[in-house]
């Protein structure tokens, strides 16, 4: 029996948000793509589970980079373009910041949140304003040279901004505009879409970071992420696009430094003039490229250079009430113990309890998520899978079990409600769980850390280093644009760019 | 603009470019092969793993435990007292899948020296040829797959009660049994009450094992609804009254047994005014007759359709009758299918139908939005209503 076709122009490994981007774009020029997800779904993370018949979303919080119709952003603009149209809903408010000796909500737009957070810090508003629009500069700067890039001459005429911060970091930066403390406690809670803390970030993330999210507040879509990676993948199958689920691939197949197809765990043999991975370099370099010798010492120096980010661990409480009677009033918490982002970081390293809490309510965004008179609530850490790496299976349960006790005991003391007394379910997602579901390396969400030696603007300049094997490509957090579901849609486009520039290439010499 | 100074300031790309080099360049070039996060995944979810059936014995008149191993005595993967594990067997050279709890504890899957699962199998009249296999043909030695640790009907400390009471009928009474040894052992750790409802005391599963088990947080109560004149303990149904008896202040009720149990459990729960969040019920099973079901149109109950199968770019048509669900027609056809639940809430089975018409058993259909809005089934649980053609995975 004959499954697929002799030859393929692309296959793509993984049909979450960056491979479904990678098949769009692709097919949308006109190339014969398959995709192989092991899943039974497609969208990776991006998904959503049922439990005791109501649907939960699995793990989005605020999707950044949409936009509204008619002024589209990077991402909400490719979706248009590809045609794939999610009903998008959006997000009441940033985030309330329950930060030491501050309770705050603070909203997007740039002259809101400063005036906000100059009703906290009284005197702050031009600096925070300033601050901000120099975000938006930066911002403008990484979208327009993602496209086009150009000389460090024209870059420093037209993108000062972006050039003059490129080599600081979020805290140095934020630093010379010399604000009290408790105002940049105000502006930090967001450090942790990105995972880095201040002090090693690179700024130029932070900035697209807070223009991003604050410039132009969050979406997310109605029926949970699992609607936009359907809708994604049926578009990718109306545009040609071969998909199959629950394909593992075990080995990418290379000859002569160039990959040419893939061999998936059910023995089959599918060969291409491209390959696309979502997994990380670190899986592939060290177990799926056959043979294993066409893989130099070069690339593992690559993938041992660099440090991974953050996993995550989230318990998801659906509650017997409305988030109104439970006295749940905002969509997101910030709950920190501290805002040192370094202490966070190195809290994060262990197995609890976590520093830092992220509190869910989607409910306040999507009234109509679960059945009338419950809510579902997700509290999360993001932890560095450090500490779990040494939890045994045995362990593992009890481990899983405390870690999650302590995120509900914190979360009620912040509500002033006991959760537990209004539980009807309780699921619990740690790293083990996401390796499960996706085998992501280590259960590793984040991909790379963004730091100081691992910097996007460097990550550009040095991208060719990275090209291991002729004909692979990349494609997932682990890529340039680093973690998070809108830069998973821009990885996976610049992989099928890079496929495109690389068949051009081709075409000219021949 | 200034951050600290001009040339600082215009040499931040290059410098860090260098320092991303020096980096790679620092890095020492030893593959580094270790992910322990998947490899805790995968002791608790291997997938499908190859068992042997170890032995088989009697666990009442009508219902039979086997016991299964692995091949050189290898650990089975961990799994919560009450889960179930879906048991592919090769009959007539089909592959057929079915749920069936875990009687055993998790305790003795993890065992250093000959760790084993056990099922326990009652043969009924309608439950298809699977028990009769079961029972007749399935004999020591014989090579199945499982893939376990299935299913929500868990005990969950951070949710439930102290107190749990069982309602349990018939072989229902296999997820509790796996809970109570779990709790004898020391590793679970919640008062367990079952109330065992059985017709005779001749229909108790389990019988023996159950006896040697009470504790002080194991009681086990049998409820016979048949007239036996010696019989000394509770009589009657598990009524809202019974079940009153047995509950403390704080109680979450876990209920498994047959479907015409949990109606009559609904109504009688109903009565006490206990807490939603305190009432789990285990999955319904599949429809033991979907024509009954409400809205199934019954004018169509005996057609058979054809089923356009597409698998990648392969196709085959095979016939399908209205009265059975998609996953069986792709089983009696021969062609392999993953399911889990057989109950419609999983989703393991999940199909894209291309053409065509379906009816979803209203009771226990877990599908996502979305998929709903694309035409997504749970194949063990919808029935083609016209010839119609689905997109399965690859097995």
């Amino acid at each position: 029996m004959k499954f697929y076709k002799d030859h393929y122009d692309v296959i793509v490994i993984g049909g979450a948000l960056a491979g479904l981007s990678s098949a769009l774009m692709l097919a949308d020029k006109g190339l014969d793509v398959l995709v192989l997800e092991r899943h039974n779904l497609p969208g990776g993370l991006a998904t959503s589970f049922v439990r005791g018949g109501v649907e939960i979303e699995a793990t989005l919080h605020e999707m950044m980079s949409i936009g509204n119709k008619g002024n589209r952003l990077k991402v909400g603009q490719f979706l248009d373009d590809m045609g794939v149209d999610v009903d998008w809903l959006e997000v009441p408010e940033a985030y309330h910041a329950s930060i030491p000796d501050v309770e705050v909500t603070l909203h997007p737009g740039f002259e809101r949140f400063s005036k906000e957070i100059d009703a906290v810090c009284p005197g702050t508003y031009d600096k925070v304003n300033r601050l901000m629009k120099l975000c938006l500069s930066v911002y403008n700067s990484v979208n327009e040279l993602s496209i086009h890039p150009m000389s460090k001459v024209q870059m420093l005429l037209k993108h000062e901004a972006f050039v003059k911060t490129a080599g600081y970091s979020a805290k140095e930066v934020i630093d010379t505009f010399e604000l009290p403390q408790k105002a940049i406690d105000l502006l930090s809670p967001y450090w942790i879409y990105v995972g880095g803390p201040l002090s090693t970030l690179p700024f130029t993330i932070w900035a697209f970071l807070m223009a991003d999210y604050i410039g132009y507040g969050s979406k997310v879509p109605r029926k949970f992420s699992h609607e936009l990676s359907l809708k994604m993948a049926e578009k990718a199958e109306a545009m040609g696009v071969q998909i199959e689920y629950r394909q593992h691939v075990d080995k990418i197949l290379v000859k002569d430094g160039k990959a040419y197809g893939v061999r998936t765990r059910r023995g089959d043999e599918i060969y291409a003039d491209y390959v696309i991975c979502s997994a990380y370099p670190n899986k592939v370099y060290t177990s799926m490229i056959e043979p294993a010798s066409e893989v130099p010492e070069k690339a593992f120096k690559v993938v041992n250079g660099r440090q991974l980010s953050l996993s995550a661990f989230t318990v998801f409480l659906l509650l017997d009430k409305e988030a109104k009677e439970l006295g749940i009033k905002d969509y997101n918490v910030f709950r920190a113990k501290t805002m040192d982002t370094d202490k966070i970081f190195e809290n994060y390293k262990g197995l609890g309890p976590y520093n830092y809490l992220t509190a869910i309510c989607l409910n306040l965004a999507n009234p109509g998520c679960t059945p009338e008179g419950t809510t579902i609530l997700s509290i999360t850490a993001l932890p560095r899978v450090d500490a779990w790496k040494k939890v045994s299976g045995e362990d593992y349960d009890k481990v899983k079990h405390e870690v999650a006790k302590a995120m509900v005991e914190e979360m009620s003391e912040y509500y002033g409600v006991n959760l537990l007394d209004h539980a009807l379910e309780v699921i619990i997602e740690t790293p083990m769980t996401i390796a499960h579901y996706t085998s992501m390396w280590n259960g590793c969400i984040y991909g790379y850390l963004h730091d100081m030696k691992d910097h996007i603007v460097a990550r550009l300049q040095t991208a060719e280093e990275e090209k291991i094997i002729d004909h692979l490509e990349f494609s997932g957090a682990h890529q340039i644009s680093g973690n998070g579901m809108g830069p998973a849609v821009t990885n996976g486009r610049k992989a099928a760019k890079n496929v495109l520039d690389s068949i051009a290439k081709e075409k000219e010499r021949a | 603009m200034k951050i600290k100074g001009f040339l600082k300031d215009v040499g931040g790309a290059s410098r860090v470019t260098k320092a991303r080099l020096a980096a790679f360049e620092a890095a020492s070039s030893t593959p580094v092969r270790d992910d322990p996060i998947n490899d805790v995944a995968n002791e608790w979810h291997p997938g499908k793993i190859k068992a042997i059936v170890k032995d088989k014995r009697p666990a009442s008149k009508t219902a039979m435990t086997i016991r299964f191993t692995r091949e050189n005595g290898e650990k089975f993967p961990f799994f919560y007292a009450g889960q179930y594990l879906s048991l592919s067997l090769v009959v007539n050279g089909k592959t057929i899948s079915r749920p069936y709890s875990i009687s055993s504890a998790p305790f003795e899957a993890r065992l250093d020296k000959d760790p084993f699962v056990e099922i326990t199998v009652r043969r009924s009249k309608g439950d298809g040829f699977i028990a009769d296999y079961i029972y007749e043909k399935l004999e020591k030695g014989t090579e199945v797959y499982i893939n376990m640790g299935n299913g929500q009907f868990y005990y969950e400390p951070l949710r439930d009660a102290r107190h749990v009471v069982a309602l349990a009928g018939g072989v229902g009474i296999t997820p509790f049994a796996s809970m109570a040894k779990e709790i004898a052992h020391g590793t679970l750790d919640f008062d367990l009450t079952i109330l065992y409802g059985s017709v005779s005391s001749d229909d108790i599963v389990l019988k023996d094992e159950l006896e040697q088990i009470k504790s002080d947080k194991v009681h086990i109560v049998h409820v016979l609804s048949g007239d036996e004149p010696d019989w000394k303990g509770e009589k009657g149904f598990l009524s809202a009254e019974l079940i009153k008896k047995y509950s403390a202040d704080d109680t979450s009720y876990f209920i498994c047994g047959p479907q015409a149990m949990y109606l009559f459990l609904r109504t009688e729960l109903n009565k006490l005014d206990i807490p939603r969040r305190r009432i789990r019920f285990e999955v319904f099973g599949s429809a033991k007759d979907i024509t009954k079901a409400e809205g199934y149109p019954v004018e169509l109950k005996d057609k058979t359709f054809n089923l356009t199968v597409v698998r990648g770019i392969h196709e085959d048509v095979i016939p399908a009758r209205a009265d059975e669900s998609l996953a069986t027609a792709l089983e009696r056809a021969g062609i392999p299918i993953e399911t889990a639940c057989r109950s419609g809430e999983c989703g393991v089975c999940r199909v894209k139908l291309l053409d065509g018409k379906v009816f979803v058993n209203p009771e226990g259909d877990g599908r996502r939005a979305a998929d709903k809005d694309f035409n997504y089934f749970h194949s063990c649980s919808s029935y083609p209503l016209s010839d119609c053609k689905i997109k399965i995975t690859i097995i």
